[in-house]
């Protein structure tokens, strides 16, 4: 994306002029050379080649390009209800997920940040980070043998005769959103907590020496400063939510369809190569809507500070 | 007479302080709770491994090494656990040689279109993982030039998406450390080589640890970039147990699980002796 900002930007001619005066002036400079080579070759012209892909004649088992541009595929996905409903639902499930890991993490977030304890508060970071480090399909192991029908919960539910029939915990829309939950959390956590412990303690002494209650304060103090972090968070979670495509293949054993599972059907099972690509297009946009969205939120809150 | 009662109006107002910036008890029982969600599967696949039956019940049959034994034993899990391991390995290096040497550039010099080249290299983060090893099997398959359904094609994948971190992590080191320190080097004589390597890499040194450390860990947990670029051959751990989750369910699987968690945590234990963990707000992602 960026490398077509550089062609097209009014900054051009003086950034090939710094570039230049950098390489006559050290050849320090040289060292992002191959960084930024392997960049390009490897991710920007495969991306770029994928896009253009997508506007290609559709044409079953083959992936060379034709170079016939059409729209086919745009077409052929928002007309039909299985793949505009697909996206819909992405949408809907990762905007939840967004939500539900807000309130969830939050509380985590402001205890780390406020715990001054040294030892305790790599404790806990060290606890979220291993959290979010560890494979997801391992973690989706432990969250199967929980939620299943015959499942730790479950079994347990049934057995204290509290309910009669196994809850419906997995393999269904909620399964697939307690798993992204899960997923989704300790990147929240992190987002908030840089910005909880930037806030100045003696705003919210401020408040209550005026005589807020200390819920007031944190109402009408430290959720508003710790906004950022919100934002942040929720469009973080909201954008790898809508890519994941492992927790929705198992948690929604194939009844939840979403954007990620059709790329992978449309490619692997159908050999729609140019279909799939443009899914793959649409997921794109929708993850980079939401940072935009996200940017432009921020500047209002940020009362343009940006 | 007059300065004993500052000092104990001090310690009340310190103690007052104090008390003001205890955590609710409602905000630490949501704490907990999101510490359960984080933690309980992790703690369930650890006990699913250890168990001695076919089903994990609770409470726990009992506990046995069957389960880890017939992990050690097996061909199919091992072989993808050593894949990992390699693959993890190889794309470690390489992140942090290629992202330690953006990362001096683009925290050493000012100069016009540095964010945009930031961004730039954040830009895998961004793009959703699948898309991502869509596009390089596409590439692949279309240039036809050997990456398709090879080990180089994975590491390349892989690279891209644990770059970033080394860059984060080293740009991190790099504006904590002090330049001028440098320049006395070279004030005293030393060429810029010299100074670079005996002043800087020692005080950043740390930095690019935990930068590697995150590379070998993102790539060894990396599900997504992998889905398409992998094949029977080639299968990282991930792959492999979502396989087994998807036909077979089998205990062995958990077992595998066990031996991640505990390279997870020593990971972990590593980067927070090398960099304080209590700056790392999060990883910016534009």
């Amino acid at each position: 994306m960026n490398t077509m900002d550089l062609t097209s930007s009014p900054y051009q001619n003086s950034f090939g002029r710094s570039v230049r005066a950098f390489l006559g002036g050290s050849r320090v400079f040289w060292l992002i050379l191959p960084a930024f080579a392997f960049f390009l070759i490897f991710f920007f012209v495969p991306v770029l080649s994928l896009f253009l892909i997508s506007l290609d004649k559709p044409v079953a088992g083959v992936v060379e390009p034709q170079w016939s541009f059409t729209a086919t595929n745009f077409i052929r996905f928002f007309t039909r209800d299985t793949y505009y409903g697909a996206a819909l639902r992405s949408i809907e499930m990762a905007t939840l997920v967004a939500l539900i890991t807000l309130v969830l993490g939050y509380p985590l977030a402001f205890m780390i940040a406020r715990t001054e304890n040294p030892g305790r508060n790599t404790f806990y970071m060290i606890l979220v980070l291993c959290a979010m480090q560890l494979d997801m399909v391992i973690r989706l192991y432990g969250l199967m043998v929980l939620l299943g029908d015959n499942g730790l919960i479950n079994r347990a539910l049934l057995d204290a005769g509290w309910i009669e029939e196994p809850l419906p915990l997995m393999y269904n829309f909620s399964g697939v959103v307690i798993g992204l939950v899960q997923f989704s959390l300790p990147l929240m956590v992190l987002s908030l907590i840089g910005v909880i412990r930037s806030i100045n303690p003696s705003l919210e002494e401020a408040a209550r020496s005026l005589g807020a209650t200390r819920r007031a304060a944190f109402w009408r103090i430290i959720v508003p400063l710790s906004m950022p972090g919100i934002l942040a968070g929720s469009l973080l979670v909201f954008a790898i939510s809508i890519s994941s495509y492992v927790v929705p293949a198992l948690m929604g054993g194939w009844k939840v369809i979403v954007m990620p599972i059709h790329i992978y059907q449309q490619i692997a099972e159908l050999g729609k190569w140019q279909f799939g690509a443009a899914i793959a297009v649409v997921l794109f946009a929708t993850s980079v809507l939401a940072v935009v969205v996200y940017q432009r939120y921020a500047a209002i809150t940020a009362g343009g500070r940006t | 007479m007059a300065k004993v009662a500052t000092s104990a109006e001090l310690r009340v107002a310190s103690q007052r302080r104090w008390s003001e910036r205890a955590i609710p008890i409602s905000i630490q029982i949501g704490a907990w709770v999101s510490f359960v969600i984080l933690l309980l599967p992790v703690a369930v696949v650890v006990l699913a491994g250890l168990n001695s039956g076919d089903y994990l019940t609770f409470p726990p049959e009992g506990l046995s090494l069957r389960w880890v034994i017939a992990f050690l034993t097996s061909p199919a899990w091992m072989g993808a656990y050593g894949f990992s391991m390699a693959l993890a390995l190889v794309t470690m290096v390489i992140s942090t040689v290629l992202g330690t040497a953006a990362a001096i550039v683009l925290s050493r010099y000012r100069f016009r279109g540095r964010d945009m080249l930031r961004a730039y290299f954040l830009s895998p983060l961004i793009l959703p993982g699948v898309v991502l090893g869509l596009a390089l099997y596409v590439f692949y398959v279309v240039t036809d030039i050997g990456l398709a359904k090879s080990m180089t094609g994975l590491v390349i994948g892989h690279v891209l998406v644990t770059c970033p971190y080394v860059i984060g992590t080293v740009s991190a080191a790099l504006v904590a450390f002090d330049v001028s320190l440098e320049e006395a080097a070279r004030s005293l004589g030393a060429s810029p080589w010299t100074a670079f390597r005996r002043i800087t890499v020692p005080n950043i040194s740390a930095g690019v640890a935990a930068g590697a450390t995150f590379a070998f860990i993102v790539s060894f947990g990396q599900f997504d970039v992998s889905l398409f670029l992998s094949t029977p051959n080639l299968t990282p751990l991930p792959i492999a147990l979502y396989v087994s989750l998807r036909y077979t369910f089998e205990p062995t699987a958990a077992a595998a699980g066990i031996f991640a968690i505990i390279l997870v945590v020593v990971s972990m234990l590593i980067t927070s002796r090398l960099v304080s963990l209590r700056k790392f707000g999060g990883i910016k992602f534009s």
